[in-house]
């Protein structure tokens, strides 16, 4: 039994690395240009010592004129984005998501950065995220 | 083989001189400081007759002795040959005095405001390209079969636009030919932008255009803004097929398509409606003597204007063309885009037909240091 939950756990990891792999060789062949909202667009990067998800991140984000939307690390385990908001002023970009940790618990994710390189289509968010125990460096860049 | 080794030469001299700069391309004052005017005394070494601008190579000696060779960038080569200068009106060897604005970078490039031949005192490759003067009588505007004013023909094009930037009606600010705002702070009046777009638009504009991806990439110039550039364009009407193609002057020989068989505006699927287009998806009809085009599907690879006002692929346009007499093409254009703008807004100009002449071939050659 207790081997079938490492074999459980070691292939729903396999499939999400796979999943995050085959989204990151799908988006990252090249940075596609990206002159409408900044965040539009598909992210790739790190949330540093993040021991629940691991340290890489695919976050995906759409803008419908009223809202930023989106999801990260899209798959089987993807967490939909529940707020998020662009500020202008510094571009400040602040993310908030909930996921479930491994023991089915609640877990509220924030991420807060700023954008670096505005002007780039492979611009970045550079900042911090936080969640249940854990918190860490967070970048991420637009592919 | 004398060929290739100029060829060759001419890229390493380009290299010398571009060293240092990310790219060679870029809006005139994105590129020069404006504030500062200099004068460089030398001799030409090459003259690169290419657009998006002419340049000029010539050895600057200074008080040492010591030779530097500088660019002096021009106008491009379209408005120089209709102001009457071509590739050999220098030649190396020739004695030349520059005045203009030396680049930001600090590299040896200088806008080639005033060239003078030291020799004859002559000023040369100036732009005069200006509008033809309008007709004392006023020509009325030709008419097709069907009864309506004929968007372009019969033989000749649209220019000389009257604005070269897109600023919402009533709104009076001050900016160059590039949409680059004399003062920033005007840049809230441009359009009712949602904050975002403003941001963008501030970045785009505190940053001189200089990250407009026309010049740096080539990319087409999309929405209206091809309706605005002095390279022009033409208008052709194909009663046959029902269509209504815009041939451009610029971006690169691009061409836009509105359907007038009275389709519906959606996309085809596996075609525009995956792959948003530089120019939208238009169709076309005629309102009395105006030809109305409601165009959707955008992409956000380009920038929509000249001064860099953002975009989403939320735009729809609604334009109205109508030809009050032969010489004159009155443009009218509702921008909508919930995206980036809290409102639809509104712009509209003139452009001049240019009679009997070609539309001018210009190809961007995306010159890359």
């Amino acid at each position: 039994m207790q081997e079938g939950s490492v074999w459980g756990r070691l292939v729903s990891r396999t499939a999400r690395v796979l999943a995050v792999a085959l989204v990151a060789v799908l988006v990252g062949a090249g940075a596609f240009a990206q002159e409408g909202h900044p965040l539009k667009g598909s992210w790739l990067g790190t949330w540093a010592s993040n021991a629940a998800l691991g340290d890489n991140i695919l976050l995906i984000l759409d803008w419908d004129g009223k809202a930023i939307t989106g999801m990260i690390n899209p798959g089987t385990d993807d967490i939909p984005i529940a707020k998020a908001s662009l500020d202008p002023k510094g571009w400040m970009v602040t993310l908030e998501a909930d996921a479930k940790d491994k023991a089915g618990k609640s877990v509220h994710y924030v991420i807060q950065g700023h954008i670096e390189n505005l002007e780039l289509p492979n611009r970045s968010i550079v900042g911090t995220w936080s969640g249940g125990n854990g918190k860490g460096a967070f970048e991420a860049s637009r592919q | 083989m004398l060929h290739r080794r100029a060829i060759g030469g001419l890229g390493l001299v380009w290299l010398v001189a571009m060293a240092g700069a990310a790219f060679a391309q870029v809006e005139p004052a994105a590129k020069f400081d404006t504030s500062k005017t200099m004068t460089l005394e030398g001799i030409v070494t090459a003259v690169d007759w290419r657009n998006p601008h002419a340049h000029i190579f010539f050895n600057v000696k200074d008080k040492n002795g010591a030779v530097a060779n500088w660019a002096a960038e021009l106008a491009n080569t379209i408005v120089l040959e209709k102001s009457g200068w071509s590739a050999r009106t220098l030649r190396a060897g020739d004695a030349i005095g520059v005045r203009g604005h030396p680049a930001r970078d600090g590299t040896r490039q200088i806008s080639g405001d005033t060239v003078t031949q030291t020799a004859t005192g002559q000023k040369v490759l100036f732009a005069k390209d200006t509008a033809p003067p309008p007709p004392k009588t006023p020509r009325a505007a030709p008419r097709g079969p069907d009864g309506h004013p004929l968007l372009g023909g019969p033989d000749g094009y649209w220019g000389y636009p009257s604005a070269t930037a897109l600023v919402q009606s009533g709104v009076n600010v001050r900016m160059d030919a590039e949409g680059l705002l004399a003062n920033l702070a005007d840049a809230p009046k441009v359009a009712p932008f949602q904050p975002w777009a403003l941001g963008v638009y501030r970045h785009r504009q505190e940053r001189q255009l200089r990250d407009d991806p026309m010049w740096l990439n080539c990319k087409p110039p999309g929405g209206v803004r091809y309706l605005q550039s002095p390279l022009g364009f033409q208008l052709i009407e194909d009663p046959v097929r029902q269509r209504v193609f815009a041939l451009l002057g610029s971006g690169n020989h691009n061409y836009r398509i509105v359907y007038t068989d009275g389709r519906k505006n959606v996309g085809q699927v596996r075609g525009d409606d995956d792959n948003p287009l530089y120019y939208g998806r238009g169709v076309g009809k005629w309102d009395g003597d105006a030809f109305v085009v409601e165009t959707t599907g955008f992409n956000e690879d380009f920038w929509f204007t000249n001064g860099g006002l953002p975009h989403t692929n939320l735009l729809s346009m609604t334009e109205r063309f109508t030809r009050p007499n032969f010489d004159t093409l009155h443009y009218e254009v509702t921008v909508n885009d919930p995206g980036a703008y809290t409102q639809p807004w509104s712009a509209s100009w003139d452009l001049r037909w240019v009679d009997g002449q070609e539309l001018p071939v210009f190809f961007c050659q995306e010159n890359r240091s």
